[in-house]
């Protein structure tokens, strides 16, 4: 039956065009698709027709004569005349094409018929049987690569959707605990601030009845001022650090160090900007070098990856409470729930993986910056074992009951942050653009890496995409957003270049069986462009369209076939 | 705490604003001024009157006019403050008259007495050729004038002008000899000086410092300077090259508040700006004077030392006593050189463009560009790989946009050693330009004058172990910075090491050049970025013991030569040279093309381009242009697609940009745009066969392609301080567009005549200013009384275009008349000097279009044949209907019609059109309208 009609099909197609052919003497029809001649047929019958634009009328004897009648075109489709007109190749045996005007006869081999260069100047051989089979081979890999390529995305768009309901279910989950959570902390939290009024009740009692002792034995009580100025100390200290404010002012504190460095650093570099003023006291070398960097940037934008690298710090810093948590939290979310991430990371390593062996060493890395603090804080424990060891006062006030509770309170204000970490990282990844059947969903906590020359590129989806030399990692955008209906992404803001843009980075995305980067280019400089091949992108449309095509390359070959 | 945080993040703000603010701007303080500058500041202090020379031995000796110039006894006693240290030895000066009103004057010191050194005259600069165009003068004829005690010498110098040698005060003028009127004088105001040579005293401190340099100047003061005034002058133009108007506005004398003098000094100026009067790349000492009660004039002064020149607002002399025949429309200008002698040319015009003839009658006229070098060029720094080549190479075909060539920046070699290709990111040069050569391109690559001192880089070995460098004071090889960090400089000055040079090119010895590969020379001022001002220090040693600071100005020139030569040599002398340089010298105009360097993406700076380009083309330079965008910073869109408009009229028409600037090339900007980018190009590309006839004539004649508005309407007065808008030949009118959001410009047409739009054919009155619509191109106007050949098929490049057939434009004038020019040879080879050329005159009167042969006819040698046809004529201005025409010797009959002027989509038919005549254009033929 399929035969049939495909043979039913050749056979309406080569009478139309025997038809026409028959009242039309072929060279006149010169550079005309055939789906367009019937548009001319009127020359032959009425002996005038309107251009297409309907300017103007031409006859037969202007079809052609290389004289252009029609702006548009119309009348010269077969020569050089008209600049806006096109030439249509047959190509038998391959694709036809259709090309501009300009073309014909230039001297130059445009269609693989050579039907674009008939005045005799050039010779060009027919090539369209071999360039055809060339272009039939590869749309036939291509066609292969789509048809498994099309099954692993529907199978993707499929897990991205239970995914994203498990997302959602734990995401309302956790909103649960966090409503949970939040009534027990603040339950807590009343609890122990009745306790700790309490004993301060009992404290200032006491101080009271001791102050009348302290007036006769006043020697003897020295040492206890100071046990009592140190407890209040800790409990101090204990008390901002359950408190978020004290990771800003931690903070604070760390920026302050960042700062002085920075400040160091800034200073180094005023130098040099003040030797950049004062060139005159370069050496011959470095005045050289000094002037020609106008030109390139390049000394100066050496200078300048210094201050980026301050700039990166700095934001980490800012950043640090999130970021920890987040990845914290993410750490463990991959635990529960990307298994199957997990393993194909791990099957493809070398170009694919997750965020987490990156975000693991970036918390290695804060918590080395973080260092000083949690000595501080074991200092702080040894020395509230100490007092509590040697406290001579005995209270009316249950101590341990007030330990319990105020143990009660940490732990549970510190789930509460995480449940809320969670919460809002999961929100914000629900909230990305996953594509319209969500088949973007499984690049999502994963990075691909390519590398050229002596850099390796990592581009993690839905997040950033880095250049890396060695050590040092030049961000080259966040993540932007989907350009070209889903066929790019763009990663924008990245680090500034001197005297440029700050950088950006396009994917361009293409349908392929494993995801792969490659052919990074910066065809301006700082703004980069790459390719990522996806699953994603092997649409069951454009698998249509490529099975067609092949099917009309085929047919013209059988075709070529039987007129040899 | 937050607050010092804030704080930080604003010191780093600070720092980079500060950062990027000291490195994206002019750095006006890394270049002398005058006051620092003890020459120029000696020079311009002189008062009116300062020169004591009185001229004695007048005779006439080997066709010249000849004296010593000596200082009277009772003036010797009594030298002036400032000049207490010049030599009292005696000048020579000698007169010269040459063919079509030149007069030479040169003077120099005495070689008789024996001065510490002979002082430099640039070598290769004058055409040999000139020599035999001396008129030998027989005698002179004595006058006195003004009552003077001393007698004046008068010679003949052309029909109706003298030049007279006024011996006490001295002054040498060129007169109309009817009227009596100075046309051009030299000292009228006694400002001449010439620091003689002299042996160093002890005690002498000749040492110049600036900033960290010091420049030794063993040879102590030896600068000139005087004056030079045009008479019945409006205006003075010329001496490029600055970022400034076309006509020159006086730098000192009342009302000038503070201004530096034109400076004359090739210096590579990181990030120029317009209006400055600071020297460019390039020099030359050619100014011309324009006036409605003479006409034109002009002054060179053949010297290659640092120069300036101030022109003097009216009334700078008030306080002298002098009074010169009361010429109201007078323009006295200093000129002031470190170094040389005089060598000067006086020419009289009178007409802009006798002058340029006269002027390139020394210099020599533009050499014959190849077809393809007139097409669009597409450049940046850097086309960074081959696939980066092919990349923009498919892209102009995708779009439709013809180019010719591709170029490629420093980036392309193997670490800035020229000659070399980097192998990594070109890996196959020949097949790239093989590629590029099938498609009738051409690639250009970059080879500067800095050498890499790297031992396993053959052109360094050969040029230190054969001495080719240019030594610094001491006499080793001189090391100075530039791009590939530690080099050294050719002496081009030497004509063995030009040879040695141009044979670098040899296909054998350029390995992975082809003979479409054409050459582009940067940096030859020359750059150095470690010397002074970004130069070579003054007291440089070149071939001949000459100071760097003698011929600093035609360093780049002899680059260029040589590179040049390079070219011819490859191909034994058959292939037109194509080599872009951006310094340049007087005579520049033989060897190539140049362009005004390294401009920025601003629209001052698209405007400024034009009277650049305009000024280049009155003083010699016609085939140059201007970076298309402008090469540093992003070009907003509608900057960039007015660039293009504009730059598509101008002689050189290329696209390039720094690397750190956004890739910019026409297909960038979203289909708009792109369809008005390629608009531009092909208009030019559909103009080409104009340009080039405009470019023989400049070849032939000297005179521009394209020219300030007074050049063709020296009468109209409206016209000679415009520089906004440029005639391209005869027949066009171009008017720049340099604002944002313009909807419209308003356009002075010259005359009396109609103009037509170029686009739509309408007619405007000439002898006003006219408001046209300018939203999808700038105004460009055909004057009446013009035919304009072209080639309205749109092709990938010149190449492919050569087969096509022609359209002819006609304005008639107010009689029905018109005429025009078309020049075709094979567009690459020198066979047209042996007559293998097309050259056609077409004349429309009564009706009746005529071709008619200009070509010399040689029966011998060899001849350039074309099978092209006219396929169209297109006539504006032409009342009666004619429905059909008659062809002569065919004796058929073809169809007039209504066509369009230009065939885009949506015009509508609204010119006469003469349909297929299909007459041959090298044939003898005529139209006769029915």
């Amino acid at each position: 039956m399929k035969i049939h009609t495909k043979i039913l099909v050749f056979f309406i197609f080569s009478s139309t065009l025997v038809l026409i052919s028959s009242a039309i003497p072929p060279n006149e029809l010169l550079g005309i698709a055939p789906e367009d001649e019937i548009y001319y047929k009127g020359l032959w019958s009425s002996g005038t027709i309107k251009c297409k634009d309907g300017s103007k009328t031409f006859t037969r004897s202007q079809l052609n004569d290389d004289f252009c009648d029609c702006f548009d075109g119309t009348d010269e489709p077969g020569t050089s005349a008209c600049p806006t007109g096109k030439f249509y190749c047959t190509n038998a045996g391959h694709r036809p094409l259709t090309i501009f005007s300009s073309r014909v006869n230039d001297g130059i081999c445009d269609c693989c018929d050579g039907s674009d260069e008939y005045y005799g100047k050039t010779r060009c051989n027919n090539t369209c049987w071999e360039a055809g089979k060339v272009a039939r081979d590869r749309l036939m890999e291509k066609i292969v690569i789509y048809e498994e390529g099309v099954s692993i995305r529907n199978n993707e768009v499929v897990q991205a959707k239970v995914s994203l309901e498990k997302d959602k279910e734990n995401l309302s989950k956790l909103k649960n605990e966090e409503k949970v959570f939040k009534r027990i902390v603040q339950h807590l939290k009343d609890h122990k601030e009745q306790i700790e009024k309490a004993i301060e009740k009992e404290r200032i009692q006491k101080e009271k009845e001791e102050k009348k002792k302290k007036e006769s034995e006043l020697k003897e009580h020295k040492d206890e001022d100071k046990v009592d100025f140190a407890e209040k100390e800790f409990e101090k200290s204990n008390e901002d650090h359950k408190d978020p404010a004290v990771d800003v002012a931690q903070n604070a504190h760390l920026s302050h160090d960042n700062i002085e460095q920075h400040t160091a650093k800034k200073e180094e570099s005023s130098d040099v900007t003040h030797t950049t003023k004062d060139i005159d006291s370069l050496s011959k070398e470095d005045l050289g070098r000094e002037i020609g960097s106008r030109w390139t940037g390049k000394k100066t934008e050496h200078q300048h990856h210094d201050d980026d690298t301050i700039n990166v710090d700095n934001e980490e810093n800012n950043e640090y409470n999130t970021e920890t948590d987040e990845d914290h939290e993410h750490y463990e979310e991959n635990d529960t729930n990307d298994h199957m991430d997990v393993q194909e990371s791990n099957d493809d390593s070398s170009s694919s993986h997750d965020y987490d062996p990156d975000d693991d060493a970036e918390d290695i890395s804060d918590m080395e910056s973080t260092n000083s603090p949690s000595l501080v804080e074991k200092i702080q424990q040894t020395v509230k074992n100490f007092l509590v060891t040697v406290n001579p006062f005995q209270t009316p006030v249950n101590t341990s009951e007030a330990e319990n509770v105020r143990k009660e309170y940490d732990e549970a204000s510190e789930k509460l942050s995480k449940i809320r970490s969670k919460v809002s990282r999961l929100t914000k990844k629900l909230a990305h653009d996953f594509g319209p059947k969500k088949e973007f969903y499984s690049l999502h906590g994963r990075c691909f890496e390519t590398k050229q020359n002596k850099y390796v590129y990592k581009v993690c989806p839905f997040k950033q995409a880095t250049q890396e030399e060695g050590y040092s990692t030049t961000r080259l955008g966040r993540w932007d957003k989907f350009m070209d209906s889903y066929g790019v992404m763009l990663f924008s803001n990245g680090e500034n270049c001197w005297n440029g843009p700050d950088r950006s980075l396009k994917v361009r995305l293409r349908c392929g069986l494993k995801v792969e980067l490659s052919d990074i280019d910066e065809p301006s400089r700082c703004e980069y462009e790459a390719l990522l091949t996806t699953p994603a992108l092997c649409l069951e449309q454009k698998l249509k369209e490529l099975k067609n095509e092949l099917q009309f390359l085929n047919k013209d070959q059988m075709q070529l076939h039987d007129e040899l | 705490m937050r607050s010092i945080v804030v704080l930080h993040h604003f010191l780093c703000l600070l720092l980079l604003l500060s950062h990027l603010n000291s490195v994206s701007s002019w750095k006006k303080e890394e270049f002398r001024n005058c006051d620092q500058t003890p020459f120029c500041k000696r020079a311009r202090s002189r008062k009116p009157q300062h020169c004591k020379l009185i001229a004695t031995d007048v005779a006439i000796q080997n066709g010249d006019l000849t004296a010593r110039l000596i200082t009277p006894k009772n003036f010797e006693q009594n030298p002036d403050e400032d000049s207490s240290e010049i030599a009292s030895k005696p000048l020579i000066l000698s007169l010269s008259v040459y063919h079509n009103g030149i007069l030479r004057l040169k003077i120099d010191e005495d070689p008789s007495q024996n001065p510490p050194k002979k002082r430099f005259e640039v070598p290769d600069v004058i055409l040999p050729e000139f020599e035999s165009k001396k008129l030998w003068l027989q005698r002179h004829t004595k006058e006195v004038i003004n009552g003077d005690s001393a007698d004046s010498f008068v010679v003949y110098l052309f029909d109706g002008y003298e030049a007279v040698l006024r011996s006490d005060p001295l002054e040498v003028f060129v007169r109309e000899q009817t009227s009596g009127n100075r046309v051009l004088s030299f000292n009228s105001h006694g400002l001449f000086d010439f620091e003689q040579l002299r042996v160093k005293k002890e005690g002498d401190d000749w040492e110049e410092r600036f900033r960290s340099h010091t420049d030794s100047r063993p040879y102590g003061p030896q600068s000139i300077s005087f004056d030079v005034s045009f008479h019945g002058a409006d205006f003075v133009y010329g001496i490029p090259e600055h970022a400034t108007t076309l006509s020159l506005k006086p730098t000192n004398g009342p009302g000038i508040e503070h201004s530096e003098p034109y400076r004359l000094f090739n210096l590579d100026v990181f990030e120029y700006i317009p209006e400055s009067p600071f020297g460019l790349y390039g020099s030359i000492p050619f100014m011309l004077s324009h006036g409605k009660s003479h006409g034109t004039s002009g002054f060179f002064w053949l010297n290659a030392a640092e120069m300036q020149i101030d022109v003097l607002a009216p009334g700078w002399d008030s306080e002298s006593s002098i009074s010169l025949p009361s010429d109201q429309k007078r323009i006295d200008t200093l000129w002031m050189s470190e170094a040389g002698i005089i060598d000067s040319f006086f020419f009289i015009g009178p007409k802009p463009k006798d002058v340029v003839k006269q002027y390139t009658t020394v210099t020599g006229t533009s050499a014959m560009p190849q077809l393809f070098a007139t097409g669009y060029h597409q450049c940046r720094w850097n086309y960074r790989d081959e696939e980066d080549v092919k990349n923009v190479d498919s892209k102009f075909d995708e779009h439709d946009i013809p180019y010719d060539v591709l170029w490629l920046d420093i980036e392309h070699t193997d670490g800035k050693r020229y000659f070399t290709w980097d192998r990594v990111l070109f890996p196959n040069p020949e097949e790239m330009q093989k590629d590029l050569a099938s498609r009738g391109r051409k690639m250009v690559t970059i080879v500067d004058p800095h050498i890499k001192r790297d031992e396993g880089y053959h052109i360094h070995k050969e040029a230190s172990k054969n001495g080719y460098y240019v030594k610094d004071s001491s006499g080793k090889d001189y090391d100075g910075w530039c791009w590939p960090g530690s080099s050294s400089y050719i002496d081009m000055v030497n004509p063995e090491i030009r040879s040695w040079w141009a044979d670098k090119f040899a296909y054998t010895e350029y390995i992975g050049s082809t003979p479409s590969l054409y050459i582009w020379n940067d940096m030859n001022e020359p750059s150095v970025f470690n010397g002074p001002e970004v130069s070579m220090p003054r007291d440089a040693l070149h071939y001949g013991n000459v100071e760097h600071r003698e011929l600093h100005n035609a360093y780049g020139y002899y680059f260029h030569m040589a590179t040049s030569d390079g070219l011819l040599k490859r191909e034994k002398g058959q292939d037109r040279p194509f080599v872009l340089s951006r310094a340049f010298f007087p005579g520049t105009q033989r060897y190539g093309t140049v362009w005004t360097g390294d401009n920025t993406a601003e629209w001052e700076q698209l405007r400024v381009s034009v009277p650049m380009i305009l000024t280049l083309g009155i003083t010699g330079i016609t085939f140059s242009g201007a970076d298309v965008g402008g090469f540093f910073g992003n070009p907003d869109t509608e900057l960039l697609v007015r660039w293009y408009q504009v730059a598509a009229y101008l002689p050189f028409f290329r696209g390039h940009a720094h690397h750190d600037t956004k890739r910019r090339e026409p297909w960038l900007f979203g289909e708009r745009n792109t369809e008005l980018m390629r608009e531009a190009i092909r208009v030019r590309y559909t103009l080409l066969p104009y340009f080039y006839t405009l470019f023989r004539e400049a070849n032939v004649s000297g005179v521009p392609v394209a020219r300030p508005l007074w050049m063709e309407f020296p009468e109209d007065e409206s016209t000679f301080n415009n520089d906004e808008a440029f005639m391209v030949g005869n027949g066009l009118l171009v008017q720049g567009v340099y604002t944002q959001n313009a909807k419209d410009a308003t356009v002075y047409l010259p005359g009396d005549e109609t103009w037509y739009d170029l686009r739509t054919g309408t007619a405007y009155k000439g002898g006003k200013s006219q408001k046209v619509d300018a939203s999808g191109a700038i105004p460009v106007f055909q004057r009446s009384g013009t035919i304009i050949p072209r080639k309205d098929r749109f092709r990938r490049s010149t190449v492919q275009m050569e087969n096509d057939p022609y359209t002819l434009v006609i304005a008639l004038d107010s009689s029905g008349k018109a005429e025009g020019e078309l020049y075709i040879d094979d567009g690459k080879s020198y066979e047209f000097k042996n007559g293998a050329y097309i050259h056609r005159k077409f004349v429309f009167s009564n009706g009746k279009l005529t071709s008619v042969n200009l070509a010399m006819s040689t029966s011998a040698g060899p001849k350039f044949l074309s099978d092209c046809t006219i396929e169209r004529i297109i006539l504006l201005g032409h009342l009666t209907k004619s429905k059909s025409a008659r062809v002569e010797p065919t004796n058929h009959v073809t169809e007039v019609e209504l066509g369009p002027l230009q065939i885009r989509t949506g015009v509508r038919p609204s010119v006469l059109t003469i349909r297929k005549p299909n007459v041959k254009v090298s044939d003898d033929w005529s139209i006769q309208l029915l």
